[in-house]
């Protein structure tokens, strides 16, 4: 059970960006996904959930064998895959819980019992420490750079996917909410759930542990390891992956 | 001679009405609003026998009026129908009638009631706006007057349904309400066709005062199917001191509608929330031109229009804020918005201000737009298929108008047929929201 990323070249329509991205999560596994700004993450991100922004040349987007390379959003999302937007739309008129009900109906034969879902909800609030009056609010409409995130995670947590994408989950958090998403996170871990946290900073890694990392630099991954990766990108930044790459820092 | 002050009225409105052309409305070069493809010559009033139950009406008004009955009583206050030339159908509560309501046709209130229909009848309204405006005036049957005591309240609503279930017919309505002082009243008025093949014609009138400290939640909902009904109408409300009216204009559909819709706030203290939504569909044409008229100081506005267009139809809205001479202390503000679901739609927003005297806040602002494809993308990445997004998302912009409604089976009624217009022109607006 798997996300299998193969040969990936993404472009838009002015300029190629992932040049051949391979990358595979199983279930159960925590990886990072680290680069500079500009280097890729949010389109290999965006990708994987199918944006109509971005094109791609070559390659493959596998979940569990199944190709999803051309399929659309939504038949990603039902198959399993979520992604937390870094910058998650607002949707004027349409309460976080009236959302969150469709978003777990549209994956469910029958609709969920009210009561199940309402239970469902409760307990995800808890976990994430969110106001009961949050859920008539209209998703993302006035909310804060932290409620925006945490609204995202609860929704990663309502729709159990086999894949979570994490895009920029932890940029423009203060300490706290940061503190509250990541435990979250670290709440949902387990075997049934492959994690994919992409972020430019080490912070929210100091949190959540992951089991792998791997650096995205100018739409190319030029180093995998350990945990210990992102602890010495930490000591010496970026410049180091980029001389031993033997890239010039240019887009 | 009870009645004179109808018949003067009526003589002087028909000169008019017969010197006057048929009026093209023109703004700012690009947008006209034509009737040549009326031919109101082939139209007539046509005359129908009343029915004993409100279930002997014609589907088209039954199907709309959802909430008629519960345990066998009337959720409204009153209902009065018209169908044609014709008051079909005219019931009132009796606990209403006996605090005092009068709610019955105009016909019959000038009969009955002729010193109180004299005082208000076309205080401010006047034949000489138009030639349609001259046509209600001199032809109007029929109609509906409403009087509430002061201080008397009704908790439901009083219904008045202008029918046309026809083509060739050619109805002139005219609605009169008169609101007492500190007495609070919900009234709706229903435009209603089924589709059919043909031409018809709606010409109304419609004027309401709100006395001292009245309050009033006003709700006109037009559907006048997918048959080729004209709707040339004016409606005024007229608020008097500290009086509040709120108001919700809910246009659906009709081959070409030309509506001015006016609020006067007319006395210190009288305030107004005016909330329109529209949905234009295959080669509708709508034009809707709204002011919001401060006549005294110390009054507020509040006004929001929203629409959405699909097919090749055109829709208008012009909103005015006007704010008289002396009026300080005035308080208002007015927006307007229109969604996009066809590349051949077309919609035009011109909010304007007019003011005379200072130390009032008026601002105003329109957008035209299409759907966002970040919205579209964000709810299918939850599962949810590009269909029922769209659908949510319209559903989600009109809902801020829809809660104005403060009504629950009115807000249902008006959610289904949003529903099944969207439902209707689903390929379009799909294929649309992708292409982009």
């Amino acid at each position: 059970m798997s996300l299998e990323i193969q040969k990936l070249h993404v472009r838009t329509e002015e300029r190629e960006i992932l040049h051949g991205v391979d990358l595979k999560v199983e279930k159960g596994e925590t990886h990072a996904l680290m680069g500079p700004n500009g280097s890729g993450k949010s389109t290999l991100a965006n990708t994987i959930m199918g944006s109509p922004e971005y094109e791609v040349t070559e390659g493959r987007i596998l979940l569990n064998g199944e190709d999803l390379t051309e399929a659309d959003p939504d038949e990603r999302a039902r198959a399993g895959v979520f992604m937390a937007f870094q910058y998650p739309a607002t949707i004027p008129g349409v309460s976080v819980a009236n959302f969150l009900r469709m978003a777990v109906n549209a994956k469910r034969e029958e609709p969920i019992k009210v009561k199940e879902f309402g239970q469902m909800l409760k307990a995800n609030m808890d976990l994430l420490r969110i106001d009961r009056e949050f859920t008539s609010r209209y998703l993302n409409e006035g909310f804060s750079g932290g409620e925006k995130k945490r609204a995202e995670i609860l929704q990663l947590a309502m729709l159990k996917p086999e894949i979570a994408v994490l895009d920029e989950t932890d940029s423009g958090l203060d300490i706290d909410a940061l503190r509250i998403v990541s435990d979250g996170v670290n709440a949902m871990r387990g075997p049934e759930l492959g994690t994919l946290i992409i972020t430019h900073y080490t912070r929210i890694l100091d949190y959540v542990t992951p089991d792998f990392v791997h650096i995205l630099l100018n739409g190319r991954i030029v180093r995998q390891g350990g945990a210990e990766l992102a602890s010495e990108l930490e000591d010496k930044g970026y410049d180091f992956v980029r001389e031993e790459a033997g890239v010039a820092d240019a887009r | 001679m009870p009645a004179s002050f109808v018949d003067d009225r009526r003589a002087a409105a028909l000169e008019l009405y017969e010197r006057e052309p048929v009026p093209t409305w023109r703004r700012s070069g690009f947008w006209t609003t034509t009737l040549r493809n009326l031919r109101l010559e082939e139209l007539q009033p046509r005359h129908y026998d009343p029915v004993q139950a409100v279930e002997d009406l014609p589907d088209v008004v039954t199907d709309a009026l959802p909430d008629r009955m519960a345990d066998g009583r009337s959720q409204m206050a009153g209902l009065l129908v018209q169908r044609g030339a014709s008051t079909v159908f005219a019931s009132v509560d009796p606990e209403v009638a006996a605090q005092g309501v009068v709610f019955t046709s105009l016909e019959r209130a000038v009969e009955e009631h002729p010193e109180l229909v004299e005082q208000w009848y076309m205080r401010r309204l006047s034949h000489e706006e138009g030639k349609f405006p001259a046509a209600t005036a001199a032809f109007w049957t029929g109609g509906a007057f409403l009087h509430v005591p002061a201080n008397v309240r009704l908790e439901r609503p009083l219904q008045v349904v202008y029918l046309i279930d026809e083509p060739g017919i050619a109805q002139y309505a005219h609605t009169l309400g008169v609101v007492g002082d500190f007495a609070e009243c919900s009234l709706r008025e229903y435009c209603l066709a089924p589709d059919f093949d043909g031409q018809a014609l709606h010409s109304g009138a419609f004027e309401l005062y709100l006395q001292t400290g009245a309050q009033v939640k006003l709700a006109h909902f037009q559907d006048w199917g997918r048959g080729e009904v004209y709707d040339l109408s004016t409606k005024r409300v007229e608020i008097a001191r500290d009086a509040h009216c709120s108001w919700v204009p809910i246009h659906l559909g009709g081959r070409l509608t030309r509506q001015t819709l006016d609020i006067i706030t007319a006395e210190r203290g009288s305030n107004m929330r005016h909330t329109g939504l529209y949905f234009t569909e295959g080669s509708e044409h709508l034009d809707l031109f709204t002011t919001d008229l401060h006549e005294q100081g110390d009054t507020t506005g509040d006004t929001v229009w929203k629409g959405v267009l699909t097919g090749d139809s055109r829709a208008s809205y012009e909103g005015l804020i006007r704010i008289n001479r002396g009026a300080q202390n005035s308080h208002t503000y007015l927006q307007t918005h229109s969604m996009l679901l066809s590349p051949k739609a077309k919609a035009d927003a011109i909010p304007s201000l007019i003011v005379e005297t200072d130390n009032v806040s008026a601002s105003h602002g329109g957008t035209v737009g299409e759907i966002d494809e970040a919205q579209v993308y964000y709810m299918m990445s939850r599962g949810i298929p590009r269909v029922e997004a769209v659908r949510t998302l319209v559903e989600g912009y009109f809902e801020e108008v829809v809660q104005r409604l403060d009504d629950e089976s009115l807000t249902a009624l008006v959610r289904e047929r949003i529903s099944a217009k969207l439902a209707a022109a689903e390929d379009n607006v799909v294929e649309f929201t992708a292409q982009r």
